[in-house]
């Protein structure tokens, strides 16, 4: 917002069909020309995992993949991703599981308050899949585009270095939906034993 | 001293009660821990250990209230957020993800001026615009609000004046956001221009137009929103101490940086009830603030608290947006959002002050601290926020670790027409903390001791009390030095690294919980109160009001409830985000809630399990004593097949007594003295914390670099330890920031320079060193399983440390925050000239020769450590007073075996004589109603 300067929002040049990919599902919305690509993103496709942080290319918040480039969506215009495939982080995890990055920043406390989380899983999904085995300085280099202030950034190195090994061994992340403790754990019949008793 | 609360005795404060109710100062506390539907606990065997830690023995930091409870289900074990998969799927909700139907865009006018009157706002074009439902302006909100009772400075719009650039004049809502901004910009202001003030020893001064009246308490006619004044302990020997360093320090303002901006959306439902939906992390503040001003009563009133995008102590007040919002959503009955750009993030601010901060730090010939003295000049822009606790936290709070001979302490805060400062990690301690551990850095040179050994030989030891008062319970502090020492290679770094590398160690302490909250009435009500349910399914729901921000409060929760009935995680549900269902809790501030809400939950889950077992001794036939709670089922001690499920025991409670229900409270032991202030710092129990940090500086371009951090951190407990390394990494990570990068740039017309995350430093990856997190856990015997706070405290030591390593590694010491490559280079060039060196790379690096007295402090630091084992355990329960250490007898009042001792919160005209201290100059004002009748 600007507070010196008082400048009429200009017209915009009148509305237009845009249309794309966006995690796998065919999105068309009229847009204006000039209309930035995270606004389009979290307001007409409603992916609004993307995150607003400041708007100009600082944070890294608003990070997506466009034909699987990382790209920050608050300096793209919606026209230059017109017709291409773009991953929110909505579109990372397929079906049940989620994928390997979102997992691993979970357990190893890469995330905390979460809200660099989905500009950050973005960008480093799309490096392992370029670089499966990275070097703790290749993984900085990857995020140093994305701000976190909570973590210090140490556990979301950590997470990556994680991720990577998960994706070289193909290990499955576990089904979120899938069944949990059972209160009840041996039935009322049949008594569950504590660990260690010879009975 | 007397105990209690009485830190300010009202008008009856000498009259006995007749009508039955307690009397603040006047009577016992229930045991910690007390509250809800039981008042008091009962009495524990102290001397018990559950067997899962190795059956009935004493354990090595001493015994706690909550083994008995101890299942070895979750406590101690790295956790991942419960709430980690809604974040990593992008299907957290934040303040601007809040999207209801109908929803319109709220946009403010803003202030362009510094300070001014505003005589007249036209709004009609406005109102006119197609597509513009509702403008509102001051004339809609004439109530003020503010986070403190005391200082309710606020208003949701400009009454008559604005008083920074950024203030709130307006707002309007509309169709969409095109709309509002162009309805905002047709907005007609006629504003006068006043004077503004912008540096803040202007504020010290009588002004024509001061920023803020305060009526009769107003102090004169300056801009002085608060001062404190605090004399404890020896002073005239302090003054005489051979070994002393005096600094000056200039210390720049900052901002948390929270990656989420602010944002808020408000409806009213038809039934006519407000909801809020916001990212704060005090929902209770806000919920009475908006009764205040919308003049509505608070159950009319439901604040959501969405997932909060960083907090870090900015999102703690009650914000003027979130009652704009309110205003126009009531104006046009749809729901308004609200959300901030970045640069409007600044406006509002309430980050770290701005501060003068003179230090003095004194030592003896044995090698004791024989005082402290400070005087803390704060800037506190525009309100007054947490401005009053601030003000305390920048003296109060260097009172411990280490035992002292003396404390002066004067501070004041100023408004000024910036953005206003206010609470921030770390909140009013760590600028002073930085420059009273580089004093004590400066003064163990002076006597050519190791600054380590030095601390180690001066620390207050567990089960004391500070020169003010305050009750150390458990302390960790000797341990954090110990590893840090041995971890960091210290003994073959210190002052043996080459030019241009260098060591340095810094301590810290932070209160864990704030003793006395700030709305209720600690007599009647508690701190924290916990509400658990318990159904067919046999899973546990929590009602809290604790404020998840990312710190993992909802995760520490239900660990708590989850190690007391011996139930796995995920059978545990927290519904913490409404006030509407969750029982009031005071919100993340003053690293309170793992301490007060975990202590609350666990009440309420020893209340639960209690009920459980006894329906569980009706299945088996064995007395609830001889049951044991294990994963989902109960047993019987000495044949554990006999025994029946969790859920089986559940429904037969319910058939048994009807709802399966418990609630918990948490209210604070009670403590500290009875002088004007005493209730500000004091807390149930401290964190310590010890760091070292190795840095490189480019000795010709004046550029730090962190190499390493060992950071070990007493948080009493680990409850989760990936959280507790989590805040230690992010605490450093900030701190370094504030010690090397980030500031609030005020340029020459006080026009703040730097409202964006380009121009604002925060560190990025690059910067970002290896930080070794160490976990101390000294086991508070109050803490819920012995935990404190790791939030904050773990902030404060890092700026020292690499204050006192760059000192290491050039040999100059640091007096002006952030240390810039400019501000260093300046140094450098400065002490080129002193020591008659053309290349800076031929500057000597400061070396280290210990003196015998380094030999005898290290004795001391031994027999210390002894000491305080035997404290730890309790095998010694003798009393300890700060003062021990120079000879004083513990039980007898420090004033009747020393003459000279002062205990004194008010200041004669001889105390304010030094005319060069800053804030003390706030006292030659006198208050208002002082001021004789005509007034």
């Amino acid at each position: 917002m600007s507070i010196h300067i008082r400048v009429p929002m200009l017209p915009g040049a009148g509305k237009e069909t845009w249309q794309a990919n966006v995690n796998g599902e065919a999105h068309e919305h009229l847009v204006e020309s000039n209309a930035i690509l995270l606004d389009v993103l979290r307001d007409q496709s409603g992916t609004l995992g993307v995150k607003r942080g400041c708007d100009m290319g600082t944070c890294g918040c608003c990070a997506v993949l466009i034909d699987g480039e990382p790209r920050l969506s608050c300096l793209c215009l919606a026209k230059e991703a017109e017709g291409t495939d773009i991953t929110t982080v909505e579109g990372l995890a397929d079906g049940h599981h989620l994928h390997p990055i979102q997992k691993c920043f979970a357990e190893a406390g890469g995330s905390q308050c979460g809200f660099c989380t989905p500009g950050f899983l973005v960008v480093t999904s799309a490096f392992i899949e370029e670089n499966p085995n990275p070097t703790r300085d290749e993984i900085k280099c990857a995020i140093e585009g994305n701000l976190c202030r909570c973590t210090g950034y140490q556990q979301i190195v950590d997470a990556v270095e994680m991720a990577a090994a998960m994706k070289r061994e193909g290990v499955q992340t576990p089904d979120p939906t899938e069944p949990k403790s059972d209160p009840h754990p041996l039935g009322p019949d049949v008594p569950s034993l504590p660990p260690g008793s010879s009975k | 001293m007397g105990k209690g609360y009485r830190q300010a005795p009202g008008k009856d404060a000498g009259k006995k009660r007749t009508d039955g109710k307690r009397e603040a100062g006047q009577q016992d506390f229930g045991v910690p821990g007390s509250g809800g539907s039981k008042p008091h606990s009962k009495l524990q065997d102290l001397d018990y250990v559950p067997e899962s830690e190795g059956g009935w023995k004493k354990q090595p930091r001493g015994p706690h209230v909550h083994d008995p409870h101890v299942t070895g289900t979750t406590i101690g074990k790295s956790t991942p957020l419960i709430d980690a998969n809604w974040k990593m799927t992008g299907q957290a909700q934040y303040g601007d993800d809040i999207r209801l139907p109908g929803e319109l865009i709220g946009k403010i006018l803003r202030s362009p001026h510094h300070y001014a009157k505003i005589k007249s706002i036209d709004t009609s074009a406005a109102e006119a615009m197609e597509g513009v439902f509702a403008v509102a302006t001051g004339q809609d909100s004439a109530n003020s609000f503010g986070v403190l009772p005391v200082t309710k400075d606020e208003h949701a719009m400009a009454q008559e004046k604005v008083r920074h650039v950024g203030d709130l004049v307006a707002c309007v809502c509309a169709i969409d956001e095109a709309t509002a901004i162009d309805a905002m910009n047709s907005i007609e202001v006629d504003y006068e221009i006043l004077p503004s003030i912008h540096d803040m020893e202007d504020g010290l001064l009588d002004s024509e137009h001061p920023i803020h009246d305060r009526g009769k308490y107003h102090i004169g006619q300056s801009n002085v929103q608060k001062r404190v004044f605090q004399q404890f302990g020896d002073l005239d020997t302090m003054e005489e101490a051979p070994y002393r360093h005096e600094a000056d320090w200039e210390i720049a303002g900052l901002h948390h940086g929270f990656t989420e901006p602010h944002a808020v959306v408000a409806h009213w439902d038809p039934a006519g009830r407000l909801t809020v939906w916001t990212p704060q992390q005090v929902p209770h503040y806000l919920h009475r603030a908006l009764s205040a001003v919308l003049e509505i009563p608070m159950h009319q009133i439901n604040v959501y608290r969405t997932f909060v995008g960083g907090g870090f102590g900015g999102k703690s007040d009650p914000f003027p947006h979130e009652m704009c919002a309110a205003i126009l959503a009531r104006k046009c009955g749809r729901p308004v959002r609200i959300n901030f750009d970045r640069e409007e993030v600044y406006w509002i601010n309430r980050g770290r002050h701005p501060s003068r901060i003179q230090m003095g730090v004194f030592a003896d010939d044995e090698g004791r601290i024989s005082g402290i003295e400070t005087d803390a000049l704060i800037d506190g822009g525009a309100f007054a926020s947490f401005g009053h606790v601030t003000t305390y936290y920048n003296g109060v709070l260097h009172t411990a670790p280490y035992e002292i001979g003396g404390f002066n302490y004067t501070g004041a805060r100023v408004w000024t027409n910036k953005p206003a400062s206010g609470a921030m990690r770390g909140h009013g301690a760590v600028n002073s903390r930085c420059a009273v551990e580089v004093g004590i850095d400066a003064v163990a040179e002076q006597m050519s001791v190791d600054p380590m050994t030095f601390r180690l030989a001066n620390l207050l030891p567990p089960h004391s009390r500070t020169i003010t008062g305050f009750r150390i319970t458990s302390t960790g502090m000797r341990e954090c030095l110990a590893k840090v020492r041995e971890q960091s290679g210290w003994d073959e770094k210190f002052r043996n690294l080459p030019l241009g590398r260098g060591i340095g160690v810094g301590c810290g302490f932070f209160i864990s919980g704030s003793g006395l909250p700030i709305h209720w009435d600690p007599e009647n009500f508690p701190h924290a109160t916990v509400h658990l349910q318990c159904d067919m399914d046999g899973g546990v729901t929590v009602h809290t009001g604790a404020a998840e921000i990312g710190q993992g409060s909802d995760t520490a929760v239900a660990q708590a409830v989850s190690e007391v009935l011996a139930l796995p995680l995920d059978m545990i549900r927290i519904r913490s985000n409404e006030t509407d269902t969750a029982p009031v809790d005071l919100g993340s501030y003053s690293s309170r809630v793992t301490f007060m809400n975990c202590n609350a939950a666990i009440r309420a889950a020893i209340e639960l399990k209690e009920k459980v077992m006894k329906a569980a001794c009706e299945i088996i036939g064995y007395h609830p004593d001889v049951l044991v709670i294990g994963d989902r089922r109960i047993y019987y001690k000495h044949d554990p097949a006999v025994g029946v499920s969790w859920l089986e025991a559940v429904h037969k409670a319910q058939a048994d007594v009807g709802s399966l229900i418990a609630s918990g409270a948490y209210r604070t032991a009670p403590m500290g003295g009875v002088h004007k202030g005493a209730a500000a710092g004091l807390a149930p129990a401290y964190s310590f914390s010890a760091y070292v940090a190795e840095v490189e500086v480019d000795v010709e371009t004046g550029f730090v670099k962190v190499i390493k951090a060992w950071a070990a951190h007493d948080c009493g407990k680990a409850l989760n330890p990936l959280a507790v390394k989590g805040q230690i990494i992010g605490s450093c990570h900030m701190g370094m920031g504030q010690v090397l990068s980030e500031e609030m740039k005020y340029g020459r017309d006080g026009h703040l320079m730097n409202p964006d995350l380009l121009d604002y430093k925060i560190m990025s990856v690059h910067e970002m060193p290896e930080v070794v997190p160490i976990i101390v856990e000294s086991n508070d015997p109050e803490g819920p399983f012995g935990a404190k706070e790791a939030g904050e405290g773990p902030l404060l030591p890092i700026l020292p440390a690499v204050c006192n390593a760059i000192y290491d590694a050039i040999g100059i010491r640091i007096d002006e925050l952030p240390v810039t490559p400019d501000r260093l280079h300046k140094q450098i060039e400065k002490r080129c000239k002193e020591m008659g060196v053309e290349d800076p790379l031929d500057l000597p690096s400061p070396r280290f020769e210990a003196s015998p007295l380094e030999q005898r402090l290290a004795e001391r630091a031994e027999a210390h450590a002894a000491r305080d084992h035997l404290r730890d355990i309790q095998e010694d329960r003798s009393s300890y007073v700060n003062g021990v250490l120079f000879g004083f007898d513990p039980d007898i009042p420090m004033s009747e075996q020393n003459e000279g001792w002062r205990e004194s919160v008010t200041p004669t005209p001889e105390d304010l004589t030094d005319s060069n201290k800053r804030a003390a100059r706030a006292w030659s004002h006198v208050e208002r109603r002082h001021q004789g009748d005509s007034l």
